[in-house]
């Protein structure tokens, strides 16, 4: 059992409890017979908190279980933690080039923000095929403005400014 | 009923649904084929899509993709080894054994056969059970629903793989979830924290594309480069065409798996994969070669085969005659459902028929569709196989932006479906199952205002949820299916 498993257990049950120290503030009687808006919250957010516990204490079973065995958990190679710290950094990379791809659509409009991202996020998944980096971006744009803004006349976001008068001009 | 299915078959022949029922089948197919797509993360894609289509031909292309990516995850299966989804697990150890064995074109007849026979089968159980069950569910009130929808979520909770611990977490993660936003009797706001982005709630939509499709991106981002390669031994599908009597001889088996299938597709949470293995193991277990299990035995192929493809008109019944969704997939449906101003259930068959009777003719129609499609396209499916999954998943991705994007047209939706990516892709990580949160999410809402409702006509009394026959049944299954898996895992489902 990794420690970060059990330090996301934490994590799980503080989001619980910080949401059911909120939910209290919303158990008002209204009329009679009604439970209130914080009933089904409460109920619900107690049970999780409850579950999340004895995951814990079965994490912590688990782990203290498998400290004790001398022949324990071998110590990751090298290799290993290279390949895990690549996978991370890949995961990163992407949800970054998805924020930024969200971040920026408002600004520069649908058609330059998904080619920046089509651009950026095949990049980050290491591709480096010239021909795939030099075109997909386009030819993916391409593509889907043709079907939702043309052809099914989705308002997809046009940008500001100058970027609103390139928008206007292709949809 | 009969001008229902009269009207209903001529609008399904309306070019439109025709060409509906093509494209959904072939992006269903191509969906189920492709590792890293689900059959749910195909159907989540479609949405966009059907924003402006009428309702009919919305659900026409829908349910063609769902019937299509059950069935294309067992291509890939046969051919390359690979589960397309994780209900061609069994297809993968017979029908890629016979593969090896140099015979895919017949364990492709086989799988496609079986497939469509079992989805048919299904859809003739849906047509005569929907109605019944939807007639018989008219006399529901709130402490029937509230029994209804927890005996759904504890299922969803016990069955959806792993432990159960975690399911049910992820079940009240759900619930909680679903109370985000105005509470629909008092009108307080909950969790929202002042700000507006939460105050309408979390859509359905919005969640179910961070949850399922976003974060199967970001795990797929993490792996390399895929290559797969093309199975030597196959040539085309007019060699190897197997003969009747080898189904005739198989006959205890294709009766036994789509009953099994139905049955299990109609359970919360079941769905193609618990059905495949149960009826894989059936047909192992009753088997007169029992040895050939495990090296291309066509009787298992047939019955994973047969069983996952009928759990789908299982499925869709409970969908259409309770408004409970059994499965991601289903609960993909109820949001369509929503953005077209529909609510399935009991009543959606007397308000609405030409939408229930069309789902009906679709699907069936859908089930003819796959025979051909899948004859014809196989290659294409194939060759799609190739495609570098970097720019397949930026696709995808632009697809997840314009799904939560065009639901309101709001940019707020975007930065949810990303948070709702990031939520998803640990949870994955940690092992925490993601459908019993989606289900929640969906139930979540419904169950809550029917516990309140029963405590309103009860005076605040709880016994009315045991009083009632129908609820306590309901309710004491409910507990029976959150306990039963803590103490007993079926063998069968055990490491699903």
């Amino acid at each position: 059992m990794k420690k970060d498993e059990i330090v996301a257990n934490f994590v799980i049950i503080a989001f619980f409890v910080f949401m059911l120290y909120d939910s209290f503030k919303l158990h008002k009687i209204q009329r009679f017979g009604d439970v209130g808006s914080g009933f089904w919250p409460i109920l619900a957010l107690s049970a999780a908190i409850i579950l999340s516990i004895a995951l814990l204490i079965s994490n912590l079973k688990k782990y203290q279980g498998r400290k004790k065995q001398p022949s324990g958990e071998a110590s990751t190679s090298p290799a290993a933690e290279i390949d895990l710290k690549n996978r991370r950094k890949k995961f990163v990379l992407s949800a970054i080039c998805l924020l930024g791809y969200i971040l920026i659509m408002p600004y520069i409009g649908f058609i330059l923000a998904t080619i920046v991202y089509v651009f950026a996020f095949i990049l980050a998944l290491e591709e480096r095929r010239n021909l795939v980096l030099a075109l997909s971006p386009f030819l993916l744009t391409a593509l889907i403005v043709i079907v939702f803004a043309k052809f099914i006349g989705m308002p997809l976001p046009r940008g500001v400014d100058f970027f609103a008068a390139f928008s206007r001009f292709i949809y | 009923m009969v001008e229902h299915y009269l009207t209903a078959f001529a609008a399904i022949f309306h070019p439109q649904n025709l060409l509906a029922l093509t494209l959904g089948g072939l992006w269903g197919l191509m969906a189920g084929a492709l590792p890293g797509i689900s059959t749910s993360m195909g159907v989540v894609l479609l949405l966009p899509f059907t924003y402006a289509m009428s309702p009919l031909t919305a659900f026409t292309i829908l349910v063609a993709a769902y019937c299509g990516g059950i069935t294309g995850g067992s291509i890939t299966s046969i051919l390359f080894g690979i589960p397309g989804e994780p209900s061609s697990v069994p297809t993968v150890i017979e029908g890629h054994s016979l593969a090896k064995q140099g015979r895919a074109a017949y364990a492709l007849w086989v799988f496609l056969l079986c497939s469509i026979g079992g989805g048919l089968f299904s859809v003739f159980v849906m047509m005569a059970a929907t109605p019944i069950i939807a007639n018989f569910a008219l006399r529901f009130g709130p402490p029937e629903y509230f029994a209804l929808t927890m005996l759904g979520l504890s299922v969803v909770s016990g069955l959806s793989g792993g432990s159960v611990l975690k399911g049910l977490i992820s079940c009240m993660l759900g619930i909680f979830l679903a109370t985000i936003g105005t509470d629909g009797i008092t009108g307080l706001e909950r969790f929202t924290f002042g700000t507006t982005i939460l105050l309408g709630g979390i859509s359905f939509i919005t969640a179910m594309v961070g949850l399922l499709a976003v974060s199967e991106i970001f795990i797929e981002a993490e792996e390399p480069f895929k290559e797969y390669k093309g199975s030597a031994n196959y040539r085309g599908m007019k060699e190897e065409m197997p003969k009747f009597s080898e189904f005739k001889e198989n006959w205890p088996t294709l009766t036994k798996s789509p009953i099994i299938g139905t049955i299990v597709g109609a359970l919360p949470g079941a769905g193609a994969t618990i059905a495949a293995f149960l009826a894989y193991g059936e047909a192992a277990r009753t088997s007169k070669h029992p040895e050939k299990f495990g090296n291309g035995a066509v009787e298992g192929l047939m019955a994973a085969e047969s069983a996952n493809n009928a759990s789908t008109g299982g499925s869709m019944t409970i969908l259409l005659s309770l408004g409970i969704p059994g499965s991601n997939t289903t609960a993909m449906l109820i949001a369509a459902f929503m953005i077209h101003g529909l609510q399935p259930g009991p009543l959606l068959l007397t308000q609405r028929p030409d939408i229930i009777y069309g789902i009906f003719v679709a699907m069936l129609m859908a089930n003819v569709f796959l025979l051909g499609l899948t004859i014809v396209g196989i290659r294409m499916f194939l060759q799609l196989n190739r495609l570098p999954y970097s720019v397949f998943s930026a696709a995808i991705m632009i697809l997840c932006v314009i799904g939560a994007f065009g639901l309101n047209n709001n940019m707020d939706d975007l930065y949810l479906m990303l948070a709702f990516g990031l939520i998803g892709y640990y949870m994955r990580k940690y092992g925490f199952p993601i459908a019993p949160a989606v289900l929640a999410l969906v139930l979540g809402d419904l169950a809550e205002l029917s516990l309140r409702r029963s405590l309103l006509l009860s005076l605040g009394d709880p016994l009315i949820l045991v009083s009632r026959p129908l609820s306590a049944i309901l309710l004491a299954a409910a507990v029976f299916s959150i306990v039963y898996p803590l103490f007993k895992k079926p063998k069968m489902l055990q490491g699903l």
